[in-house]
């Protein structure tokens, strides 16, 4: 580097080492914040969509009785059929530290699978008869280990202590501890061991065309349940998946956008920063423009050193930050996938993925740098030289209503003023910091709005346990022998079940349960969006909830449905839709559904506990497990409504909590940005803080006065975020609602949250003033005063 | 007849300020030529050292003409005016302005960088001729703030004369210096006319006259005396 101008701007850069340093840190935190969101999609999207796919998942599955080899020949015949495989998928109870909880036991005669491919990855696969293999996401949960035994129970049969010799992944499940589920792999005839019945009931099929749409795939799909049915078995169930589609793609949307979004917003609060940070530079550097352009420096070189300097800056920040991002990425990454129920293969982060980072960490501050750069080379001589500044003539940009404020000290008063002085600088900080004020409430409220979703989906569940039976029992015994159990307060018996829309053309649509209370009951009121409720007297009325609609819109208030019921087609009256949550769910009157699904039985009991606690509730369950079997009465499980609504809360959950992880790095930003305005603010007031130190000024008053200068950048932005995270709130809640759950926009934020927020901004400024006015402290009066 | 190298004719400088307007010079009209050591002076708020920001193109004329080398200066676009101001004007400042993170060798080459009349490969040698011709040339890797008051001048008088400009321009030179440092200045601007260099020179120094060949006394913005100045 011959040329001395570029050997000004290397040591300039070097000279003001503090703010260079805050200039390349403010450019690393928009990279690493967006390039490590962006590394994290690069390697999950080709995780998911590669991974899912090669588990060659299912296009279909038929529920039916047993499925033999005879049947399975006849659907591979089928022209639109590549593949047909059978599998039977059993409930039951599996035994972890925490107690029995509910186990999904999946058996095959041939686990040589390609249909739903699983992937082996500990111990001996696949399981032998007796032993299990448990499903990788369900590990920890169930705390299961190779070589130990695993308690399972089918029903009211004994529990069987199975070996466990083997963990595998199947990426087509949710994960497991999410679920709170066990997943496990059997052989039929363990199953049999378990008690359960060994035949194959689940026909699962892959289509021959790959391109084939969703109704397409129904299409083959009824084909398939025409042939079925044509056996004399009965088809229960038909399950159409969104082809391509992993069970949590409305989690990965949601996570991803939400993710790239903040993504963004880190990096323009970086730009933010870096604009405010280049402009003060050039504002520092305004004399030695005016310098070079008097002897002979064009604004276009002016320009260059300047833009280059920080096209140099944001390389240097590249360097850092790409390889940190490329870090977080993964790790973020390895932890997503492990929500999803993925296993990362390969850590190797696309090139175009790095090019973007390269090119936006290069450019960010080049782009900022522009305008103030262009301000700056183009000042007058004269100007820069009777040192007005780019950035107007200081003093005047007092507000009036501050030169007015009386009653308040000097210094007190002079804090205040000084806050405004270089006005533009302060509304980049103040926005800079407001923004992740913002995102902060914001995030608060959407947890707030999701825990109030949850409360009011469960709020309408009036009840504290759920009793499955192994098979249904007539509703009045139920309740009679529940009832007697002391500590229960009340009991209904429903019936359930599992229906599917018949349309048009003949063909079904995709299964969904079907809860059935008595008409008039207690224990679960609806949060009814349009229509009404069940009512006493109701014989066919039909409520659907929201999400059921948007899968399939023929379900429309007053329309007359034909729903496949066990195999049967009958009548229903839609009569009203309700909220209940994020997936698709239907209910009826017990006693429409009871007859048809179980002769006039019921098959589970919702219970109300006149005790409190959960382990008064656990106790509870055991004790009317206990009862009802004595009173001849075999249950299937038992689960507490509290255990549903963690399952529910940690799936939502999930986004608003990396939304305050997103906040706390929006916060570091705007922290930054507050101690560079204050450390350039010292530095441009080292002149008036020699004269303060030389009419008396105490070191007390100095630090005084620079920490109130920030607390009041601090304060105000902490008043603009409160309306900012208005706009936050309600643009989180709409993306939110459109690929999760529906949730209430809280727009008045907590004031707890409020003043939560007000503690963390005023620790943000104490923090980021605290080296600037320690400098302003340090500053002696003979140097000062000769400052030029 | 000749064409003077610098002139003024009926400039008038006008500043906004919240009283109204404040007029700096009045239709001042100087001329000035070549090799010619000319010492404007006057008293605080006469209006010298703006006259010396219309020469150097720094500032731009209410009204009036300000021609130097025959080139209209108050016409040129500020584009234009940067790059004939590295031609054509050397300035030297009272505080030096010397940029800090240069050494003294490359402070002087930094015109020549910003206007590229001499090529790359000789810019550091002329730099370094310069600083001998100034007797500071033993001073040439140093950083301005390891130099004395007077070493700094004589290497901004250096940067000034980087370019070979037609005309010098010293604002206050002797301003921040002792008055023995400020005597050496003088004496060396003073060499520097014998040796066919213009300058230009703005001073509130009474015993500054002796080295000028002709004083332009300025009042109120107005030329109150223009006089030769006899040497003995």
């Amino acid at each position: 580097m011959r040329s001395p101008r570029w050997r000004k701007v290397v040591r300039d850069v070097w000279l003001h080492k503090a703010r260079t340093l805050l200039v390349v840190l403010a450019i690393c935190v928009g990279i690493i914040g967006s390039g490590a969101v962006l590394n994290k999609w690069a390697l999950l999207r080709r995780v998911t969509h590669g991974e899912f796919s090669a588990s060659n998942p299912a296009s279909a599955t038929l529920r039916t009785d047993s499925i033999d080899a005879t049947l399975l020949h006849r659907v591979r015949a089928l022209p639109a059929i590549r593949r047909a495989e059978a599998r039977r998928t059993v409930t039951a109870s599996a035994r972890t530290e925490a107690g029995w909880r509910t186990a999904l036991l999946f058996a095959t005669e041939d686990f040589a699978k390609e249909i739903g491919v699983l992937k082996p990855e500990h111990g001996a696969w696949p399981p032998a008869d007796g032993a299990i293999v448990v499903e990788a996401s369900s590990v920890e949960f169930s705390g299961a280990s190779i070589g130990q035994p695993l308690e399972i129970q089918v029903g009211d049969a004994a529990p069987v202590a199975l070996t466990t010799t083997g963990i595998a992944r199947d990426v087509g499940l949710a994960p497991g501890w999410m679920e709170h589920v066990v997943y496990a792999f059997v052989t039929p005839a363990t199953l049999a061991r378990l008690g359960s019945s060994a035949s194959l009931n689940e026909l699962q099929i892959v289509v021959r065309d790959p391109a084939l749409d969703r109704e397409a795939v129904r299409r083959v799909a009824n084909e398939v349940r025409v042939l079925v049915e044509d056996t004399g078995r009965r088809v229960s169930d038909v399950d159409v998946p969104v082809p391509g589609r992993h069970i949590h793609t409305a989690q990965i949307d949601s996570l991803l956008m939400t993710q790239g979004a903040f993504g963004l917003l880190a990096m323009l609060m970086s730009g933010l920063l870096v604009l405010n940070l280049i402009s003060a530079m050039l504002t520092g550097q305004v004399r030695e423009i005016g310098i070079m352009k008097a002897i002979g420096a064009r604004g276009g070189q002016i320009a260059r050193m300047y833009l280059g300097l920080a096209l140099g800056l944001g390389l240097v920040a590249c360097a850092i930050a790409i390889p940190a991002a490329a870090v977080l990425g993964r790790l973020y990454a390895q932890f997503s996938a492990d929500m999803l129920n993925f296993d990362i293969t390969g850590f190797t982060i696309p090139f175009w993925a790095f090019g973007i980072q390269l090119a936006v960490g290069a450019l960010l501050p080049v782009l900022a740098a522009a305008v103030p750069v262009r301000r700056g080379s183009r000042i007058s001589v004269g100007d820069a030289l009777r040192d007005f500044g780019i950035l107007g003539r200081g003093d005047n940009a007092t507000p009036t209503l501050l030169r007015r404020v009386g009653g308040v000290t000097r210094p007190l008063l002079l804090s205040l003023r000084n806050a405004f002085r270089r006005r533009q600088r302060m509304a980049l900080t103040l926005v800079t910091l407001a923004m992740g004020g913002a995102v902060y409430l914001g995030a608060l409220n959407l947890k707030a709005a999701i825990v109030a979703s949850v409360d009011l989906l469960f709020g309408t569940q009036r009840f504290d346990i759920g009793i499955r039976f192994a098979k249904p029992y007539h509703p009045d015994s139920i309740e009679a022998a529940v009832s007697r159990v002391a500590g229960v307060a009340r009991v209904e018996a429903w019936s359930s079940g599992r229906a599917a829309l018949r349309r048009a053309d003949g063909s079904v649509g995709n299964a969904f349960p079907l809860t059935a209370p008595p008409a008039d009951t207690r224990m679960l009121s609806f949060d009814v969006v349009s229509g009404r409720g069940l009512q006493a007297g109701d014989a066919n009325a039909l409520v659907v909830n929201r999400r059921l609609i948007e899968d399939d819109s023929s379900f429309v208030v007053g329309r007359e449905v034909t729903l496949v019921i066990a195999g049967r087609p009958t009548p229903w009256i839609v009569v009203g839709v309700a909220e209940t949550g994020p997936s698709a769910a239907a209910y009826v009157p017990r006693d429409a559904l009871a007859p048809i699904v179980s002769n006039g039985g019921a098959s589970l009991a919702v219970v109300a506990s006149a005790l409190a606690g959960p382990a008064s509730h656990l106790d509870l369950v055991q004790r009317i497990r206990s009862d009802l079997t004595d009173a001849g009465i075999e249950v299937g499980s038992g689960q507490l409504l509290a255990q549903q609504r963690r399952v529910v809360e940690d799936h939502l959950l999930l986004v608003a909590g990396f939304l305050g992880v997103m906040a706390q790095l929006m916060i570091v930003v705007g922290g930054l940005g507050l101690a560079s305005t204050m450390s350039l603010g010292v530095l441009e007031r080292t002149r008036e803080i020699g004269v303060l130190r030389a009419i008396g000024a105490r070191h007390r008053s100095i630090l005084t006065m620079v920490q109130v200068e920030g607390l009041v950048i601090a304060v105000l932005s902490w008043l603009v975020a409160i309306p900012l995270s208005l706009v936050m709130s309600v643009a989180l809640g709409d993306a939110f609602g459109r690929v999760m759950l529906k949730v209430p926009v809280i727009l008045v934020p907590e004031a707890g949250a409020v003043l939560r927020w007000l503690a963390v901004v005023v620790v943000v400024s104490i923090a980021a003033c605290a080296w600037p006015a320690y400098r302003a402290m340090r500053v002696s009066t003979r140097t000062a005063l000769s400052y030029e | 007849m000749t064409q003077p190298l610098i002139a003024l004719r009926g400039v008038t400088k006008t500043f906004p300020i919240a009283a109204g307007e404040f007029t700096a010079l009045a239709g001042v009209t100087i001329e000035i030529e070549k090799g010619e050591f000319v010492a404007v002076v006057g008293q605080s708020g006469s209006g010298k050292s703006t006259l010396l920001g219309l020469v150097s193109g720094i500032d731009r004329p209410t009204r009036g003409e300000v021609h130097v080398g025959g080139t209209a200066v108050h016409l040129l676009r500020e584009r234009e005016m940067s790059a004939w101001r590295g031609r054509a004007v050397g300035i030297v400042f009272q505080f030096f302005q010397l940029l800090p993170t240069l050494t003294a060798a490359e402070n002087v080459m930094l015109p020549m960088d910003f206007c590229g009349i001499w090529p790359t490969r000789e810019r550091r040698d002329r730099a370094l001729s310069l600083l001998e011709r100034l007797g500071v040339a033993d001073q040439a890797d140093k950083l301005p703030a390891a130099l004395s008051g007077g070493q700094q001048q004589r290497v901004a008088v250096a940067r000034a004369l980087a370019n070979a400009p037609a005309v010098l321009l010293a604002d206050e030179p002797t301003g921040n210096l002792d008055s023995r440092t400020a005597e050496s200045m003088l004496e060396l601007l003073a060499g520097l006319v014998s040796d066919g260099q213009t300058v230009v020179m703005v001073t509130h120094e009474q015993s500054a006259r002796r080295f000028a060949s002709r004083t332009v006394t300025l009042a109120d913005g107005r030329v109150v005396s223009a006089e030769q100045v006899a040497h003995a």
